[in-house]
């Protein structure tokens, strides 16, 4: 037991830390939805024509966005794993508590959690490849994204990763939202709805731009 | 037509050596407005007096009767088997010291917690039993007593993901007993001694957000609404001293 459990006369002050970590956890992962949606209108933009996405793409590499805020966001990645990680259970026991509560209780919200969780150890292996192969051959390019595409396993690599990355931000948005507060009791269940339907139809926009990079011609 | 009705209880008495933890099924034909309440009464008088369960007021004021019904907490006396399948399963709440079949301690627990969270009003005033009681606005009264009508049943925590892992961390209970406290006018203790109770990771910051304690409350309490207050006043409280002089107030 430790001592923060032992009641005492006076409380022990648990110091400023966890409220710091809460803060940068909440704010890094804000950050990456943020960054998220940017980079959907940046890919689905190759729907409308690769000339958009590669105006969009030229955008950013003129003004440095791409050069420096793609390794800043990939930082910001790797912080928020490691701070929302204080919550994942590691330890064989804590797993097997979770797992026998969500199947008991057959709760939604615990599953959602158990699917964030989840969603996050493969996000964190196939984000970071994805990263580090785009952050290594700048400029980004429709033509560019549409060869990968159309190369090995890399249709199948980007079916897999895209459900996980919508399901993640479409979860970690609701939980910032009812955690924090900002979304109450009576609005919770009308902003899940919400929430679930910008996630299948992200998804919807995600599978269309694969399709049109399938099929772009390549030099 | 009458249902019968078909019970899987979980026996275990942890002070008997021989005893082993098991599901014993039994039949019971149900009645007009039967409660498990009434069930596991009737199941105790006529099939089973050695089945240990715990009641008091039958009416979801106590909060004896928690217990696990079919994989949800609930009160014992507040559900209907009219609203339940055929089949029904019971089991003790998790997290609380088992004392045997379905019966818990949650006493001790919560009196531990209540010393950690010091959940009482904080006063320098001597109290005056001849004094005439000190006025509150009644739509303030009425904001403390919608929190207080928490009846310690232990539901919240033995649905709660995080406090099943960690037995440390505090539960919506013990946050909405601080929250009570917060909006009452009578308790002097100020936001940093507020934060010292729950600014850790075994308080408000550890909570992840799951909201079974929201969904199986029996007594509906707004735990969820109390829970994301406390995070947003406690993290305020943290860094209040970065903010601009405009933002510093609550």
């Amino acid at each position: 037991m430790s001592l923060s459990t032992i009641a005492t006369h006076r409380p022990v002050s648990p110091g400023l830390t966890a409220a710091y970590l809460d803060w940068l956890q909440m704010l890094t992962g804000a950050a990456l939805i943020l960054f998220m949606w940017c980079h959907m209108i940046l890919v689905s933009s190759v729907i409308v024509g690769p000339g958009v996405m590669n105006a969009i793409a030229g955008f950013f590499e003129f003004t440095y966005m791409a050069q420096l805020g793609g390794p800043a966001i990939f930082a910001v990645f790797l912080v928020h794993f490691v701070l929302a990680s204080r919550k994942i259970p590691f330890r064989t026991a804590e797993q097997k508590v979770m797992w026998a509560n969500a199947k008991r209780l057959e709760h939604k919200d615990t599953w959602l959690w158990m699917v964030q969780a989840a969603t996050a150890m493969v996000i964190l292996v196939m984000g970071a490849i994805h990263m580090w192969v785009v952050l290594t051959d700048l400029p980004i390019s429709a033509a560019k994204s549409a060869a990968r595409i159309q190369t090995g396993w890399w249709l199948l690599f980007y079916l897999c990763l895209l459900p996980m990355v919508e399901l993640h931000v479409g979860i970690g948005l609701y939980r910032i939202a009812v955690k924090w507060g900002f979304v109450g009791r009576k609005d919770r269940s009308g902003f899940k709805v919400k929430e679930n339907s910008i996630t299948y139809i992200f998804i919807g926009i995600g599978v269309l731009t694969l399709i049109r990079f399938m099929f772009l011609a390549v030099k | 037509m009458a249902r019968t009705l078909r019970f899987n209880i979980f026996r275990y008495n942890p002070r008997n050596p021989a005893s082993v933890a098991h599901m014993r099924e039994y039949s019971l034909g149900e009645t007009e407005s039967m409660t498990l309440f009434i069930a596991l009464n009737r199941i105790r008088e006529e099939q089973d007096p050695s089945l240990q369960f715990d009641f008091c007021c039958r009416a979801g004021i106590c909060g004896a009767c928690a217990m696990v019904v079919n994989g949800k907490p609930g009160l014992a006396c507040h559900t209907k088997t009219k609203d339940m399948p055929g089949e029904i399963s019971l089991m003790p709440l998790p997290f609380f010291k088992l004392v045997g079949d379905l019966s818990v301690d949650t006493g001790s627990w919560f009196r531990g917690m209540y010393q950690k969270v010091e959940s009482w009003v904080h006063t320098s005033k001597t109290f005056d039993p001849a004094a005439e009681e000190e006025r509150m606005d009644n739509e303030l009264a009425e904001k403390i007593y919608e929190l207080d009508r928490c009846i310690e049943c232990g539901c919240c925590v033995a649905a709660c993901g995080t406090a099943l892992m960690r037995e440390d961390f505090l539960g919506a209970v013990a946050l909405n007993r601080v929250a009570r406290f917060l909006i009452d006018p009578r308790d002097e203790r100020t936001e940093k001694e507020y934060f010292d109770v729950v600014g850790s990771d075994d308080g408000v910051f550890g909570c992840m957000g799951l909201l079974a304690c929201e969904d199986v409350c029996p007594k509906d309490i707004p735990l969820q609404d109390q829970l994301g207050m406390l995070r947003r006043k406690m993290a305020l409280a943290a860094v209040r001293g970065m903010l601009p002089k405009f933002l510093r107030k609550d």
